[in-house]
């Protein structure tokens, strides 16, 4: 060990360890820098590894020599005890300003070399990235794919209530599932994003549960026009819905059955409807998901709009029997058709008042 | 599409680091990442913290719409969450007593439940449930606005160590046997009781703050306290018990805290201390006490002034000293007996380590102008010695000023401060 001892010694009298990354390449760095990292003090102190390059310490496999240059760098700010706090914070948000892999790439090394004080520095910018943005926006930033199947979010609801209107509204989706088949098989090859009247059922689904008119977009489908066909639509019925005396507990409402459904998503798989209790329960139209289809079968989407007013306006005139329903913790909730089925996993919900708890379960 | 836009970056991210992420984003939001995509469907459901603040349910001025929403969402996510929950914090202006709080309450005891933070609104107080009670793994209870009664067979929590009661409805002699029942307790604040005779029994205990309408505190076992904040309110009923106690209360506050670091007392603490304070000796030295502050300070009360003297002597190491006066003192008609100073000025004693004064609302009285003298004739190493007057009366200040020019400083490097605006 002498002689390898002997080739650590400079001539400043510093010591150094010998690191080796994945991929095969060896570093020395400061003993100070390195012992830093509760992990590579732990190799040293135990096994007496790193006093040379025949004996660096190998890294775990997620630090790679551009992240460890990184880390190193941290390391070799902090491990100086004079610094202050202020400084310390002051060099930490200029050496978090990096792009988005290679933070994860640093909170993954980080989190391998146990440099706790990293990990948290690295998650509180990744929940920095996150907050606010919409699911699209976090997706394309990380990189997620959008697997979660659409299928289940159009079957209809299977609800306990006898509302004529929640038949209704299963007919409806029905019915649109069945279109949403036939276009799929016809569009088999071709992995479109989106089943086009995606939307017009997300439509559906305001009206029902916002009934002021509040229409929300949904996901990718492109079609500007439709959009503003549907915030003229929408604002129509909104100020129609000024007068009503029931305005106010109306957006709260609204709001919580669009919470639910994106509690909901949490067991069921609508991703897309879940886009729409994304930020405010204003009743204001709400383009979550960009664009909105444009390849919608006019008269198609003629009908459906039609439906759909028609459906709007029978909501609206019993609008204070509605809320009645609509109001929590008394009743069943009445919530739109997003079906508990995933996968035949059980899906639960409760209305919570008092002792009444209600389950349904997807087969 | 993921190919097209490049390899997935997190999703595969050990699950303490997508913890620590989501735990650092707003309930909504690590909520709402159910829905990114599929291995992202229960991830937020295994997070450890719980905290529901006023931003967690849209704004909406209909206070019991958006009650009911809160409700609603909190429950629903304690029933879709697996797994512990460590951490459950409820501070929420629009969220009042409501039946749920029982069944939450009662998931909590059944998920090893730590840290427990209730805030809710102003409004009626709510009821704690027995459940509590049997949270065995609590580590910190935050409490406001709500009504506490422990059962008679209780036997504390075994590994609480904080302890924050505020405006809270529980009985005095079961504060007291929460508190002593307690046997790791670190850190306790009790805010808003009203006639508290308060005696505490907490041999772990290292920071107290008390706030409220106490008739007495008795510190009977605490010998680890570091950091006492207290504030004093007064009622008719104090009064009374202050004019007819033959306590010697700074012996019976601070004759067990050896350790104390940082004491400071706001309105009616002074005096509270300043009873029976002249027919004893302080009881100890506080080695390591290095700041003191002191508020709403009578100077024209020579006790309260002793309280103050005695504290600073017994300090060998105090560094900061902050008082601030009581800007309630009519102007002094009668002529102020400075003998008491003389036979002060008698002792040698000096404040070697003292070294940074603030003295706020100073009506320039000639009790105050004494101290000053006192602190700066005998601060070796003080360095700056600012005054706030409380009134910015130019001719009484400019007298203050003729006074102060005329002391004798021992520290060459002092510095005097008046700040005049």
């Amino acid at each position: 060990m002498s002689d390898a001892a002997m080739a650590v010694v400079k001539p400043e009298m510093k010591s150094y360890i010998w690191l080796q990354t994945v991929d095969g390449s060896i570093q020395q760095v400061e003993e100070e820098v390195a012992m830093f990292c509760p992990m590579i003090c732990q190799e040293v102190l135990q096994t007496g590894m790193g006093s040379s390059k025949n004996y660096a310490i190998s890294l775990p496999q997620r630090v790679n020599p551009a992240i460890l240059g990184l880390i190193l760098d941290y390391c070799r700010f902090h491990q100086v005890p004079g610094h202050s706090n202020k400084e310390r914070k002051t060099f930490d948000e200029k050496f978090i300003r990096m792009d988005t892999k290679k933070l994860c790439e640093l909170t993954s090394a980080a989190d391998s070399l146990q440099l706790k004080p990293l990990v948290d520095l690295t998650s509180r910018a990744l929940a920095r990235i996150i907050e606010g943005k919409t699911p699209e926006e976090i997706r394309e930033t990380f990189h997620l794919p959008d697997d979660l199947t659409e299928e289940e979010k159009l079957e209809p609801l299977r609800n306990i209530t006898d509302d004529p209107r929640i038949r209704l509204l299963n007919r409806l989706y029905a019915r649109k599932r069945k279109e949403l088949k036939e276009r799929k098989k016809l569009k088999d090859v071709e992995v479109e994003e989106e089943p086009k009247d995606e939307r017009s059922v997300e439509d559906l689904l305001s009206f029902i549960n916002g009934a002021d008119g509040d229409m929300k977009g949904t996901r990718t489908n492109k079609n500007k026009k439709k959009n503003r066909r549907r915030k003229d639509h929408a604002k129509d019925l909104s100020s129609k819905n000024e007068n009503d005396k029931d305005l106010n507990p109306l957006p709260s409402a609204y709001h919580n059955v669009y919470f639910d459904n994106a509690l909901e998503a949490s067991a069921s798989k609508h991703s897309r409807m879940q886009n729409l209790p994304a930020i405010s329960f204003s009743p204001k139209f709400e383009v979550i998901d960009g664009d909105v289809d444009d390849d919608l079968d006019p008269a198609m989407k003629e009908e459906l709009d039609r439906e759909v007013e028609d459906f709007a306006r029978r909501l609206n005139s019993d609008w204070p029997e509605r809320m009645q329903i609509l109001s929590l913790g008394q009743d069943r909730r009445l919530v739109p058709p997003i079906s508990m089925n995933s996968n035949g996993s059980t899906h639960l919900y409760t209305a919570l008042a008092g002792n009444s708890i209600s389950k349904v379960s997807g087969s | 599409m993921g190919d097209v836009m490049g390899p997935d970056l997190i999703s595969d991210l050990p699950q303490s680091i997508i913890e620590s992420i989501l735990v650092q984003l707003p309930i909504r939001d690590a909520v709402r990442t159910s829905i990114l995509s599929s291995k992202w469907r229960y991830k937020w459901a295994s997070i450890t913290q719980l905290v529901f603040d006023d931003k967690c349910v849209p704004f909406s001025n209909d206070r019991e719409a958006v009650e009911k929403s809160v409700v609603k969402f909190i429950t629903r996510v304690l029933f879709l969450h697996q797994g512990p929950i460590h951490k459950f914090q409820i501070t929420n202006s629009k969220l009042q007593s409501c039946p749920e709080i029982d069944q939450w309450i009662l998931f909590l005891s059944r998920n090893d439940i730590k840290e427990l933070v209730m805030e809710l609104g102003e409004g009626e107080f709510f009821r704690i449930p027995s459940n509590l009670f049997n949270c065995g793994k609590l580590t910190r209870l935050e409490l406001s606005r709500c009504e506490l009664d422990p059962p008679h067979s209780f036997k504390g929590f075994a590994g609480l160590r904080s302890l924050n009661l505020h405006q809270v409805l529980i009985s005095p002699d079961a504060v007291e046997s929460l508190i002593s029942r307690c046997p790791l307790l670190e850190s306790l604040s009790l805010a808003y009781f009203d006639n508290l005779a308060l005696t505490i029994c907490a041999p772990n205990l290292k920071y107290l703050y008390l706030e409220g309408e106490f008739k007495d505190i008795c510190l009977e076992d605490t010998p680890l306290l570091v950091e006492i904040s207290i504030a004093m309110y007064m009622t008719d009923d104090i009064a009374e018990h202050f004019e007819q106690s033959s306590n010697c209360n700074f012996v019976k506050f601070l004759g067990g805290v050896p350790n104390l670091e940082k004491l400071v007392g706001l309105i009616y603490f002074t005096k509270y201390l300043s009873i029976g304070i002249d027919s004893v000796h302080p009881p100890m030295m506080y080695h390591n006490l290095e700041s003191i502050e002191l508020y709403q300070v009578n100077f024209e009360d020579m006790v309260e002034i002793l309280v103050i003297l005695r504290l600073i002597t017994s300090s060998p190491n105090l560094k900061e000293l902050q008082i601030s006066g009581s800007s309630n003192i009519p102007v002094a008609v009668d002529t102020p007996d400075l003998d008491f100073w003389e036979k002060e000025c008698l002792s040698d004693s000096t404040l070697n380590k003292l070294k940074t004064v603030k003295l706020s609302e100073m009506g320039g009285w000639p009790h105050e102008i004494e101290f000053i003298k006192y602190l700066l004739g005998r601060s070796p190493v003080l360095e700056t010695l600012s005054i706030i007057p409380c009134v910015f009366d130019m001719e009484n200040n400019l007298k203050m000023l003729i006074e102060l020019v005329k002391c004798r400083r021992a520290s060459t490097r002092a510095e005097v401060i008046f700040t005049h605006e």
